[in-house]
């Protein structure tokens, strides 16, 4: 049964179970409806270390080229360096071969665009109405596409990231770094990039082999490790990566992990700080901590639907200065519209440098705040019940309905409750100035909800 | 009839012989990484190489074998291009369970085809492959885990192991010492990187064409005398002394007399039973039932029997395997040498009929001079793979033998006489019947082809 449970076929792409339901099958018929959506052209791969990554991109390649595709393996590295490939490559499409922060047997694919930006919700689900009806276009022998191998996604991205900063600025500070990367598709190029930027770097789960030695996920109770490292090492800074290199938490020098929060508010000052122009892009369930900078900075802050694409569009449209998630996905819109671990180190240890100043220093310079994130079992068939009851019953308080229901409180309090993209659940996250009260608002809608049917 | 005309075209074909298909449109990555996760399951946990021949897509095809294969847990090497003699001697000189040939053989370009071997290195018996297609049309496949999916790893040495295989087995400095320039058309196929550097190394000149693995085929890869025009040309103007023409994939080979004639597919084996016999390998030969009586004579000759069997690489090899054969092969010109492998072996083939001209220093012509005067027609009739059988089987009922010795239904049905046979049975590859005949005079073999070519198209 738990592989009768475990595929999730959605606007995000794709995701599995390998062994259960990630099979050669499902992924070359991916495979084909993309080449289908695509009408051929060039599709640049790249995937993250998991062992299933290699068997995942053989079904793919072999299924792009039957579609007259032809397959650019940039083979494993951060799933943002393969939408600069896409970009760089001037291709037409784009597949990361990554389940992200799912544990080691998931694996999934992430569908991007000729602009290595993710697809949309609208052409996600043209993709999969293509996947449906299954009607690939198939093309003769003589018109197959051919395989080619890129080895410099990596150096070309890492120099992008280098030539955005002040590294004079870092290296004089020559900041000691514990790098954590799960040994995820990360691993090799932040230290490399660290080092680069003059960084004294001490590199822990450093081997992309997918054998995660931790959630990869970089949640505070997940860095344990990390923490224990940057005390016994007295380092400056302790970044955690997830798998696939665009999700980024930091570690204080005094070994606390302050929430993957902050590395999108620390992100957005410095960006805010650099460029004259533009608003901040989060989505609705962001902290409010970036509302502080974009107060500081005299920004406009634009919120979005909750996924990647949703953030990147609206940055698109607007002409944002920066932008990203609270999960601690950062986008610098100067590199490249995508999440990106890299260019996350890259500003955070930048604007260190320049202001001289610790992580517990700039995490002073925010309110107290503090956030709760909570999920409950949540069939699709009962979200719209469960969201209408969570209305009615802030019924006179602010709301947001955008995406699901958010409510405003005094205080600047916040919960947002909303049916998430990838899995059968209702996330329900509540921020309030203490712990306590968030929890509180966190547990009042999931006993709306559970009342509601859920 | 019409109704049926759809059906027939449908390019595919799932027998004991593989999977072969039209790429495109029946040939699909789901398709291919179906049957080669029925594979692994059938053949693994363990080790598989998979090898491929020039076609272009072979590049498509290769994939999606790794991933149905590493989604089984079988561990995948990856020969690259190689004749699929190499990779049945790499199998069966291996701890592989396996191995998948990516080649359609002498088929033409738009087909690719699957073909199994066993842990040995020769194709999955009838037995045996109707396993494979019960676990194939099952579809329950082994899943492995996340954690037991070995990486794909490379050998490209396979290729070069053959070639010495086969040096170990013929006189190198007879053949050196005789000086033969030779011209070789490798139709771009998969012996188009080993055979021109492999015949220098024995000592011949050589004039190479179609030796180029990146390019399409310059013409159907079945080295027939109707695709043999351009190497025959060439050993005119080259002044050589034989040439040779290479399938797709290296299992059959053509010939062509210092002269200019193509003497036709049948002389292969021919001479090279000539050759192993002459030096006096031990074991009768076997071949299948249509293969030209000349066979039965050079056995003769040297005292030996001739063991028939159905048409098919395999019934080949496994008949080579119990009777201890001293040769095996098929008139199509794929030729089994059982001291190398037990596999149709086109550069193999080439090396010994080296070895036959060095050693009677006399030329091409002569040596096909020497092989017993038959005239052999083929024919084929297009026919739905719904009707095949029973066609056959209505026309066995009402068989006219009156000239006939012996009946065989081993393979379709076979009627002999001392001067004469006709064999009429279903192709394994193709929707179709073939009539063959052989005769001594040449009208007696059209007549007969005439006749039973009408027989069967009145039955249809």
């Amino acid at each position: 049964m738990a592989g009768m449970q475990s595929l999730k076929i959605g606007v995000s792409g794709v995701r599995g179970i390998v062994g259960q339901s990630l099979t050669p099958q499902l992924v070359v018929g991916f495979a084909e409806a993309f080449g289908t959506y695509l009408d051929g052209g060039l599709v640049v791969i790249g995937r993250d270390p998991r062992p299933s990554g290699e068997m995942v991109l053989n079904a793919l390649t072999g299924g792009l080229l039957s579609t007259g595709c032809s397959v650019i393996d940039v083979g494993i590295c951060p799933t943002p360096t393969m939408q600069h490939a896409v970009v760089d490559l001037g291709a037409d499409g784009g597949i990361a071969i990554t389940a992200s922060h799912h544990p080691a047997a998931w694996n999934a694919l992430k569908f991007c665009r000729e602009d290595g930006v993710f697809l949309n919700q609208y052409q996600a689900e043209e993709l999969l109405n293509v996947y449906h009806q299954g009607a690939f276009v198939l093309r003769p022998y003589d018109a197959l596409g051919r395989v080619g191998v890129d080895e410099g996604a990596v150096n070309r991205h890492l120099s992008k990231v280098l030539s955005s900063v002040d590294r004079e600025a870092i290296a004089a500070m020559a900041p000691k770094v514990v790098i954590d990367s799960v040994n995820g598709a990360g691993a090799d190029f932040a230290e490399g990039l660290l080092q680069k930027m003059g960084c004294e770097v001490i590199a822990i789960n450093d081997v992309p082999n997918g054998r995660f030695p931790r959630e990869p996920e970089p949640l505070p109770e997940n860095l344990g490790q990390l923490c224990d490292a940057v005390r016994e090492h007295g380092a400056d800074i302790g970044f955690a990566q997830d798998a696939d290199g665009d999700r980024l938490a930091i570690v204080s020098a005094e070994g606390e992990a302050i929430g993957e929060e902050f590395t999108l508010a620390f992100a957005a000052d410095a960006m805010a700080a650099r460029d004259a122009e533009g608003p901040l892009v989060t989505n609705l369930s962001t902290s409010r901590l970036i509302e502080e900078v974009a107060e500081r900075h005299g920004r406009t802050l634009l919120r979005t639907k909750v996924g990647e694409v949703n953030v990147v569009e609206r940055m698109i449209a607007t002409g944002a200065v920066g932008g990203g998630e609270g999960n601690g996905g950062v986008i610098d819109p100067k590199l490249h519209y995508c999440r990106d671990n890299l260019a996350a180190m890259a500003l955070i240890l930048q604007a260190m440098a320049q202001r001289d100043m610790t992580v517990e220093q700039w995490r002073r310079q925010f309110r107290t705040s503090a956030i709760v994130k909570d999920r409950l079992d949540c069939p699709a068939g009962k979200t719209q019940r469960v969201i209408l009851a969570l209305r009615r019953h802030y019924e006179g308080r602010e709301i947001d309905l955008t995406e699901g229901v958010k409510v405003f409180f005094d205080g600047g309090a916040w919960m947002h409750a909303r049916p998430s993209n990838t899995e059968p659940i209702l996330r329900v996250i509540a921020e309030a100035d203490d712990r306590e009260t968030a929890r509180r608002l966190c547990d009042e809608a999931l006993q709306v909800a559970a009342e509601a049917g859920c | 009839m019409s109704a049926l005309s759809g059906e027939m075209s449908r390019p595919l074909k799932i027998t004991i012989a593989g999977v072969r298909g039209v790429v495109g449109q029946t040939l699909t990555p789901d398709l291919l990484v179906n049957f080669s996760q029925a594979f692994g399951t059938y053949a693994g946990p363990g080790r598989v190489l998979v090898s491929r021949d020039t076609r272009s897509s072979g590049r498509m095809v290769a994939p999606c074998v790794f991933s149905g294969l590493t989604a089984t847990g079988c561990e995948v090497v990856d020969l690259g291009v190689c004749p699929t003699a190499a990779l049945q001697l790499a199998v069966g000189r291996s701890d592989a369970v396996g191995g998948v040939a990516i080649t359609a053989g002498h088929n033409p370009a738009q087909w690719n085809a699957l073909k199994f071997c066993r842990d040995d290195g020769i194709y999955l018996n009838a037995r045996q492959a109707e396993e494979l297609l019960n676990i194939y049309h099952q579809k329950e496949f082994t899943k492995a885990a996340w954690d037991k999916l070995p990486p794909v790893g490379t050998d490209r040495a396979a290729g070069e192991r053959h070639l010495e295989a086969i040096r170990a087995e013929v006189d190198v400095d007879a053949i050196g010492a005789a000086g033969l320039k030779i011209a070789v058309d490798c139709a771009n196929g998969a012996c188009a990187s080993f055979t021109p550097d492999f015949l220098r190394s024995l000592g011949c000149e050589v004039v190479a064409i179609n030796d180029d693995p990146e390019l399409p085929f310059p013409h159907d890869p079945l080295p027939t005398p109707s695709n043999l025009s351009q190497l025959r040309a060439l050993v005119a103007a080259a002044g050589a002394d034989a040439g040779f023409a290479h399938d797709a994939d290296g299992d059959r080979l053509g010939l062509v007399t210092e002269s200019g004639e193509a003497p036709g597919d049948e002389y292969t084996l021919c001479l090279a039973t000539e050759m192993v016999l002459g030096r006096g390998d031990k074991g009768p030969v076997v071949t299948n039932l249509s293969t030209t009586m000349a066979v039965d004579e050079i056995a003769r000759k040297h005292g030996r029997d001739v063991i028939r069997t159905g048409v098919g690489q395999v019934f080949i090899a496994e008949a080579a395997v119990n009777y201890e054969a001293a040769i095996a092969g098929e008139g199509s010109g794929g030729v089994v040498f059982p001291r190398i492998n037990y596999a149709h072996d086109s550069i193999a083939t080439l090396a010994h009929i080296l070895g036959l001209l060095a050693e009677r220093e006399v030329p091409m012509s002569a040596l096909v001079a020497e092989v017993p005067k038959y005239t052999i027609v083929k024919r084929e009739i297009a026919c739905p793979p719904q009707r095949a059988y029973s066609v056959l089987e209505d026309l066995r009922q009402d068989l006219e033998v009156s000239w006939a010795e012996e009946i065989n239904l081993d393979d379709g049905i076979k009627l002999s006489a001392s001067d004469r046979w006709v064999h009429i049975r279903v192709s394994m590859t193709e929707p179709k019947i073939r009539v063959i005949t052989e005769a001594r005079a040449q009208g007696l073999a059209m007549d007969l082809a005439d006749k039973y070519v009408r027989r069967v198209e009145r039955l249809l």
